[in-house]
């Protein structure tokens, strides 16, 4: 087995000491830091990501394996020149405004880390402004907004609204999820993408990044 | 043995012991003496300080086993609801189990095509005319969020649409202080001369969120029904693995824990007043990540909270029951429905929301309430144990068949007649004809003949009209909401 698939192998099976210590030894070997990363790292939470969407994984050793991944990302990081590392793409995520529910939210999160995105997360209770002015700031390629009471589910639209009236909505695609959230919804306030749970948003997500 | 009549059984089920109770019960009073809770309602928060909940910071406070065993105390034993006409209909306690639909579902089975839609209000109206029309379904709540209302005037419209549509209780929903105060207005029209509290029909659902968070609004609707002596339920999803621990016992703790906050606002804003205790302890599925309204985890939390009541609080408790993660009335639907219906009776829970749910609660069906129905008088039937007297053993019919010679049968005799409508179970919708006229009358499955029982019950059934001044009144206080 090559050295860089040993480390894949850790990853998916979330064996996060191992995953490390294989890390720092392809580091010291000489192997650039991008190489790790596409094929040791990310290459094996596709892996994860396709085992559990086909139900041959539990959410417990998903995450286990996306946190592997998170902590040997901390140990290349000082590898790369600032801003050099390359993600899938940015996403801002967060839940909207009067809504304080977040363990949706904080899923979604952390599988998409895990599928290697760069992840923003806002929080709960965000208002439309304040997505608009995050959107600006971060240059990010997605905006994910989640409810979980139908009562919170007008702010996306008038998240969307404000955006609209900003003219920043063509800069950035837009995904919403959470229990009372149809297709019928997403597609009446024209969002770009919806998902019904976790595991599809990242689908989703590399749908409309075409990653 | 001739009149000797023995005390039946009523076969129940028990599955936590004393010392198990007591240290789940422990474990809540630790989490709240250590861990503590976010109050972000400002009155309560000041309310629980002064009453003697320490700051621990900002708005998380800490509160001693004293004020939760002065709420426990002064909390009523009983919640008698009556019907809309104020006759009773439920007293929850101990030995009771009343069955009720669920809420807030998006979707629905049309009861026409068969196929999954969006839910509307008429649907609301629909779900209660049904339950108004079944024997063993007791309580309503409005299974639908519909999609073709105004959001800001959601659960006023809802509730109006679920009193214009039935005279039992009602459980309902609402957002906040706001829209509860207009829900009350409704109340308040149908109970004419009367106070709304003195002989409740609705019982109100709030939730705070786990762990340990209480949301200004929902504080809101609590202290609310505290003060117009509303009884209400508080139970926080502290679902396994989702809001709280994947293990039942600490999943458990922490449901109650959160109960208890809630108590202790609902007992300190006017001591006495009618409070349903009890979480939501389901399991969060592993894979799909949806809370399971079939898993026997649920069932297993709320017969342990049954044991806890027996052993230590004493109050009625709140559960579910009759529902499934099933997308279609299928088997699985059947054999989730009947697991819960079933450990519920035999556990003692005694309000059991959601019957009828497909899909986790995503999901209404007409056909499933008609179901859960049946499958309730079935599993009543088996609750009722089995009498045992000299008129039930009878020993003198037996020996009059047994020796009588050829043609003698039991069927013939008086004594089946006089008995067999109550010793035995005597289906509707389950099926045991034999084959051929099965085939005869149409070869239908379960799901093809709840789905016309339920046509036959909407088409025939009357609800007890409310006077058309109530109805108007009715009307122009949703009129008035959201704007």
């Amino acid at each position: 087995m090559s050295e860089i698939k040993v480390l894949a192998d850790a990853v998916i099976k979330a064996d996060a000491a191992a995953a490390k210590e294989q890390t720092q030894k392809l580091l010291d070997a000489g192997i650039p830091a991008q190489e790790i990363l596409d094929v040791g790292l990310i290459t094996p939470m596709d892996e994860v990501g396709e085992r559990f969407s086909k139900g041959a994984m539990f959410v417990p050793q998903m995450l286990r394996s996306a946190k592997t991944m998170q902590q040997c990302m901390e140990i290349i990081k000082p590898h790369f020149q600032e801003g050099d590392v390359s993600f899938k793409g940015k996403v801002i995520i967060g839940t909207v405004k009067g809504d304080l529910h977040d363990i949706g939210k904080n899923l979604v999160a952390m599988m998409l880390e895990g599928a290697g995105f760069e992840v923003v997360d806002l929080g709960v209770d965000v208002s439309p402004q304040r997505f608009v002015d995050e959107v600006k700031n971060e240059k990010a390629d997605i905006l994910a907004m989640s409810a979980l009471l139908s009562t919170t589910m007008p702010a996306m639209r008038e998240t969307i609204g404000v955006m609209e009236t900003g003219g920043q909505r063509g800069t950035i695609k837009i995904i919403i999820g959470g229990a009372p959230v149809t297709a019928t919804y997403a597609e009446e306030i024209k969002c770009d993408g919806y998902a019904p749970d976790a595991g599809s948003c990242v689908t989703e997500v590399k749908k409309l990044l075409g990653v | 043995m001739s009149n000797e009549h023995f005390q039946t059984l009523s076969p129940r089920l028990k599955v936590l012991n004393h010392d198990q109770v007591m240290a789940i019960h422990e474990g809540a009073m630790q989490i709240l003496a250590t861990t503590g809770f976010k109050m972000e309602h400002d009155q309560a928060r000041k309310m629980l300080i002064d009453a003697g909940c320490r700051v621990k910071n900002d708005q998380w406070l800490t509160m001693g086993p004293e004020l939760v065993n002065q709420a426990l105390e002064s909390a009523p034993k009983f919640i008698d609801l009556y019907d809309q006409s104020g006759r009773p209909a439920m007293r929850l306690e101990n030995e009771n189990c009343y069955f009720g639909t669920g809420s807030d579902a998006i979707f629905t089975i049309d009861l026409e095509t068969g196929r999954r839609r969006e839910a509307m209000l008429k649907d609301v109206g629909t779900f209660a005319r049904l339950v108004d029309g079944l024997d063993n379904i007791d309580f309503v709540m409005s299974m639908a969020n519909p999609k073709d209302v105004d959001i800001n005037a959601i659960y006023v419209s809802v509730f109006a649409e679920i009193v214009k549509n039935t005279n039992k209780p009602v459980v309902f929903i609402a957002d906040s202080g706001r829209d509860i105060a207009q829900i009350y207005k409704i109340a308040q029209s149908i109970c004419g001369d009367k106070k709304v509290g003195e002989k409740p029909f609705l019982l109100n659902y709030s939730e705070a969120i786990s762990p340990l968070r209480f949301p200004e609004n929902v504080v809101e609707k609590l202290i609310f029904c505290a003060k117009h002596s509303i009884p209400v339920c508080f139970p926080s999803g502290s679902n396994a693995g989702g809001g709280a621990p994947v293990t039942l016992a600490g999943a458990m703790a922490l449901g109650i824990a959160e109960n208890l906050v809630g108590l202790v606002i609902h007992q300190r804003t006017n001591s006495g007043a009618p409070f349903l205790f009890g979480p939501n302890v389901s399991a969060l599925d592993m894979k799909s990540t949806v809370v399971s309204y079939g898993c026997p985890e649920w069932s297993l939390t709320q017969a342990a909270l049954a044991d806890m009541r027996d052993e230590l609080y004493g109050l009625p408790i709140w559960a579910y029951a009759g529902a499934s993660d099933a997308k279609v009335m299928d088997a699985q639907a059947g054999a989730e429905s009947m697991f819960s219906i079933c450990t519920g009776l035999l556990s003692r829970a005694n309000l059991m929301h959601d019957v009828g749910f497909l899909e986790f609660g995503s999901t209404s069906s007409l056909e499933m309430i008609t179901m859960a129905d049946e499958l309730v008088a079935m599993a009543k039937f088996f609750k009722k144990g089995i009498e045992v007297s000299a008129a039930t053993l009878a020993l003198d019919v037996i020996d009059s068949v047994a020796t009588s010679g050829s043609g003698s049968i039991f069927l013939t005799e008086d004594h089946t007649f006089d008995h067999f409508m109550e010793a035995q179970y005597l289906p509707r919708l389950l099926d045991r004809s034999r084959y051929d006229s099965w085939r005869q009358n149409g070869g239908m499955d379960l799901y093809q003949r709840c789905n016309q029982r339920s046509r036959e019950i909407l088409e025939n059934h009357q609800v007890v009209a409310k006077a058309d001044s109530v109805m108007e009144e009715i009307d122009r206080i949703v009129a008035q909401t959201g704007k």
